[in-house]
């Protein structure tokens, strides 16, 4: 129950009333600093030209692009490098964590060790160490190691054979999605029949071995053209395929190096939390290790590591921001260079912590849906 | 004579072990006792292998002695140690004048002394402000000079090691009462609209990176200053580390505060007390011990980040570093740069986290 007493009238009138006079006051020096430079507070500057070029983004941008095509150009990269770096750690650390929650005699050490220097090491440190060493282990352009002359990597970036738009490529874009639709639908079928009956009917490994016959034999006898772009050295770069640069490879290294460490501590507690009689239980009535773990060990932990681990794939998220440190273009450093350009930080860091935040909102979201499901019903209580 | 008096031997008093299994069989059951952990043996002891050989060869065998010259380290196929016993003063305090250099050396000193006695339990009472009053003295005097006969130093030559303590230290240290009263103001019921504010500044602060509230400090944080203000890098990157960290102590604390039960509240209430005697009294003492670990997770995870100042050019540990392997002499030798910088955090994260487990088993 809450009273309002005078005492808290007051307490809250006299913080409200310095927290909006401080406001007022910053926002009347930014004005005038402002104006004192000749600029006023708007967005209108987006719409013009930003004349300064990315070097590698999603969606076709140029020097004569607006400020907030580049500006969309930069979130894309940074959601890109996000979901790379959260695969990366996720699978690092499901790895280590395992083996540290193991009884293997090198396996617990060998994770400790890895666990306790990433828990040590400041993350940007591990990024410039991993940039200069591969900058300098690795050779220039033009002397580029060659895979079958397919495959080429430099200092500068790898270069990949790239398949160009073309039947080819819808008949695997719509291979995906079939096999994503029908694993979901057949799924939840599989389910509901093993609810009634008891008798399992799988169903990724048939749906899979289907779509990949389809593709591979539409592909054997010709009937689908993949046109693909082979990369060329041509003067002083490679021409054609798909450029992946150097500074995105050791970026999506570092951090999902940094980050294993963090979400393999997460899993191992998870695992541990497990009551060691679940498996025991499991492993007496005939299932095998894998189905010990896939059946009961691990749906238990998922429950314990859905909060964590949504809020470090959120801390993945913003650590990508330490892209700047190696120039490349995430939404941080398009940011920064606009803002020297133009010298607007409230308009751009505001859209930027917008961007940011939304998000962080999205991701909590999705974790609190997902906690509300395992959560609820199940066992009773 | 009884049959009582005599001496029965009872199962329990000889503890009966079995036999020690001899090495080999230690061996072949720890490592190759079914054929999956004989496959992961194999592959791990291939990756220790080939790790440990290209470490030995590159930090020792193939490495110029440390006391070599830069002609050794063309030679060489592996580490420069030269490189880091010609620079490493370069790399600890960066372009303070040389001969003042044993200021910023006393100053880190000071900083790190004053960290160890702050980690005594003897210190965790009012001492604590009197030792961090006097070492924030101490060390403004050491760095700037002006007093004592000490000639004057500009902050834009401090750099290196006492740049990444002080902010590092000094951040946390007024970041962390900050965090505290929000944590407060999140967790009471009495000002809502003090509530409202505390939850909103958490969750906006811990929704950004943290490089986006460094270039707040950098660019907005001067903006906002009447005109004739100016504020240096320094003071700016140091309110910004504090408003960032603050929010992380808030939600650290926050958990400890709501693991305090609500009868030790109401137990307070009844005995007539005042807020501020309640939260000093009952609850800050019994929340800030319970949230100790998750501050020490803070303080560490906040140490490390520090580092980040480099990115808005701020001289820290490691942007000497790179001044150290940018010298046209010397620019092979990045890698042996950035090893003493991370031999530093290690050791010094290690004693952090060591005394955070410490702390954890005495308390527990």
């Amino acid at each position: 129950m809450r009273k309002l007493t005078k005492a808290s009238v007051f307490w809250q009138a006299a913080f409200l009333l310095l927290l909006v006079g401080g406001g007022v006051a910053a926002v009347q020096n930014i004005e005038a600093n402002l104006a004192r430079s000749g600029i006023s507070v708007s967005f209108g500057f987006l719409g013009s030209q930003a004349g300064f070029d990315i070097n590698e983004s999603a969606i076709a941008v140029s020097s004569t692009s607006s400020y907030a095509r580049v500006l969309l150009a930069g979130m894309i990269n940074t959601l890109i490098l996000s979901l790379v770096c959260i695969a990366g750690a996720t699978a690092i650390g499901v790895i280590m964590g395992v083996l540290r929650a193991s009884n293997h005699y090198l396996g617990v050490r060998v994770a400790g060790l890895y666990i306790e220097v990433m828990r040590n090491l400041p993350k940007l440190l591990i990024l410039l160490a991993l940039f200069l060493f591969a900058i300098n282990t690795l050779p220039s352009v033009r002397q580029s190691w060659g895979l079958f002359d397919t495959v080429f990597v430099s200092n500068r970036a790898i270069y990949l054979p790239a398949i160009l738009p073309g039947s080819g490529m819808r008949l695997l874009t719509a291979a995906f999605v079939v096999w994503l639709v029908s694993i979901a639908v057949l799924g939840r079928f599989s389910r509901r029949v093993q609810d009634r009956s008891g008798v399992r009917y799988p169903v990724i490994w048939p749906v899979t071995a289907f779509i990949l016959a389809v593709v591979l034999v539409s592909g054997l006898f010709g009937w689908v053209d993949f046109p693909v772009s082979y990369p060329e050295l041509k003067g002083f770069d490679f021409r054609g395929g798909h450029r992946i640069s150097i500074q995105f490879l050791v970026l999506a290294l570092a951090l999902s190096l940094y980050h294993g460490g963090q979400v393999a501590e997460l899993v191992r507690g998870a695992i541990q939390a497990v009551p060691a009689g679940q498996f025991e239980a499991a492993r007496a009535s005939g299932l095998g290790f894998l189905q010990t773990m896939r059946l009961v060990v691990l749906p238990q932990a998922v429950r314990i590591i859905v909060p964590p681990m949504g809020n470090q794939y959120l801390n993945i998220t913003k650590n990508t921001s330490i892209a700047l440190a190696v120039g490349y273009s995430d939404l941080v450093s398009v940011m920064t260079t606009s803002i020297n350009q133009t010298f607007r930080p409230i308009e751009l860091m505001s859209l930027t912590m917008c961007v940011y935040l939304a998000i962080c909102l999205a991701v909590s979201l999705a974790v609190n849906l997902y906690n509300a499901r395992v959560s609820g019903g199940g066992i009773a209580r | 004579m009884s049959v009582l008096s005599e001496e029965v031997p009872f199962a329990g008093d000889a503890i009966v072990r079995p036999p020690r299994d001899g090495f080999v069989r230690q061996v072949r059951s720890r490592l190759f006792a079914t054929k999956g952990d004989t496959a992961l043996t194999l592959v791990l002891a291939a990756v220790i292998v080939a790790f440990g050989t290209f470490a030995l060869d590159w930090l020792v065998i193939g490495a110029a002695a440390p006391w070599g010259s830069a002609q050794d380290c063309a030679a060489a196929r592996g580490a420069c140690w030269p490189f880091v016993v010609e620079k490493h003063r370069l790399i600890l305090f960066g372009t303070y004048p040389y001969e003042e250099q044993w200021r910023p050396f006393l100053a880190s000193v000071l900083l790190v002394g004053g960290v160890g006695a702050s980690m005594l339990p003897s210190f965790h009472n009012r001492r604590l402000l009197w030792l961090w009053g006097a070492a924030s003295i101490g060390f403004y005097v050491l760095m700037a000079g002006g007093y004592l006969g000490l000639e004057s130093v500009q902050p834009e030559r401090w750099n290196g090691l006492p740049i990444l303590l002080m902010l590092a230290i000094f951040g946390l240290v007024f970041a962390y009462p900050l965090g505290i009263g929000l944590a407060l103001a999140r967790h009471q019921s009495q000002l809502p609209a003090i509530r409202a504010f505390a939850v909103l500044y958490i969750e906006i602060v811990r929704g950004v990176p943290m490089i986006m509230v460094l270039f707040l400090g950098l660019f907005v944080l001067p903006l906002m200053m009447p005109e004739g203000v100016s504020l240096s890098p320094l003071l700016t990157t140091m309110i910004a580390l504090v408003f960032f960290h603050s929010a992380y102590f808030a939600e650290a604390v926050r958990g400890g505060l709501q693991a305090v039960p609500d009868g030790q509240f109401e137990a307070a209430n009844s005995q007539g007390l005042t807020y501020v005697q309640k939260v000093r009294l009952i609850v800050l003492p019994q929340a800030l011990s319970k949230s100790m670990p998750e501050v020490m997770n803070t303080v560490l995870g906040a140490y490390k980040d520090t580092s980040l100042v480099v990115i808005i050019g701020i001289h820290d540990i490691m942007a000497t570093a790179k001044m150290a392997f940018s010298d046209p002499g010397w620019q092979h030798y990045g890698l042996e740069a950035y090893l003493l910088v991370g031999v530093w955090y290690l050791i010094t994260c290690w004693c952090l986290s060591s005394y955070s487990r410490w702390l954890e088993r005495r308390t527990s």
